[in-house]
């Protein structure tokens, strides 16, 4: 199993198509959208504001970040980073910005409708 | 001005695929290295903590050869793109049709016209059924992925000892 299991936490997997690529390339956007980052720095970022709650699955979230370039949405440059190594740092376009608040917009109407049909008698 | 970019780097990937490959498994041991330190920094012995890191990041060579494949492919071969190909193809496929319906006089010309208008709507009937079942296709994919991520427990809030949220709350 390709999946890896955290404490207490919930691990946002691979997948080819669909809801759970859809949130993965979500959280990336968002990650990003604080400020560019290496590969590893968006799955630190991505832990922390979620408080821990959410842990991107190291592997996967590469061809999420390769993904998300091809569709011009993030771009990435080579610099050294805070201890002094080449990395690729990964920054936000413009367009990734506008479909980040498309996603949002979507990910919100998915959870208010789901709390609907949850608190439903 | 992103969307060429990309475009750029997809050229560039195909004529220097040694050189992506090299950038990404750079990247992608970078990503180890930085794990494999905070691994010594929370109390692991160095072998430990690259042992750990190597784990923690799955099947090293099958993302370093889906990164490759992702930069190969082509950055214009997104649904929208297909659908605005598949619009404009029926537009002007519309137009050749009413061009060619449009006939003056019964005459070797006119059956011509009107035989092309024939094989036009043809194409044009072939070219929407042909949209419709790969969207079709393309949603059952979808669907498929989903479900089998699901079963094969990808999103998971399972503890190291298998237990799930609720059964770690009653057990605690």
């Amino acid at each position: 199993m390709l999946a890896l299991e955290h404490l207490g936490g919930v691990v946002v997997g691979k997948s080819k198509a669909g809801l759970l690529q859809g949130t993965l390339d979500m959280l990336i956007l968002k990650a990003l959208s604080l400020g560019p980052l290496h590969g590893y720095g968006v799955g630190q970022r991505i832990a922390q504001i979620s408080d821990d709650t959410l842990k991107i699955e190291e592997g996967s979230l590469y061809p999420g970040l390769y993904r998300l370039e091809r569709r011009g949405w993030i771009e990435s440059e080579w610099d050294v980073s805070d201890n002094n190594q080449r990395a690729k740092f990964y920054k936000l376009t413009r367009s990734g910005r506008k479909q980040l608040i498309i996603e949002e917009q979507n990910w919100e109407r998915l959870a208010g409708a789901t709390m609907k049909a949850l608190r439903a008698s | 001005m992103s969307r060429i970019k990309a475009t750029v780097r997809f050229l560039h990937a195909w004529r220097h695929p040694d050189e992506i490959a090299r950038e990404v498994e750079a990247e992608l041991r970078f990503h180890i290295e930085m794990r494999a330190r905070a691994n010594i920094e929370g109390g692991m012995r160095p072998d430990q903590a690259q042992l750990a890191a190597r784990q923690s990041f799955g099947d090293f060579d099958r993302v370093k050869t889906e990164c490759c494949e992702i930069s190969r492919s082509h950055p214009l071969d997104s649904t929208p793109f297909k659908m605005m190909l598949h619009i404009t193809l029926a537009v002007l496929s519309g137009l050749a049709a009413l061009w060619a319906v449009n006939v003056p006089h019964h005459n070797f010309t006119g059956v011509m016209r009107q035989l092309i208008a024939i094989a036009v709507l043809a194409y044009l009937f072939i070219v929407v059924r042909r949209a419709k079942s790969q969207r079709r296709s393309d949603t059952n994919q979808s669907l498929m992925s989903d479900m089998s991520d699901a079963s094969s427990g990808k999103i998971t809030a399972y503890d190291e000892q298998g237990r799930t949220p609720v059964e770690r709350i009653l057990k605690s």
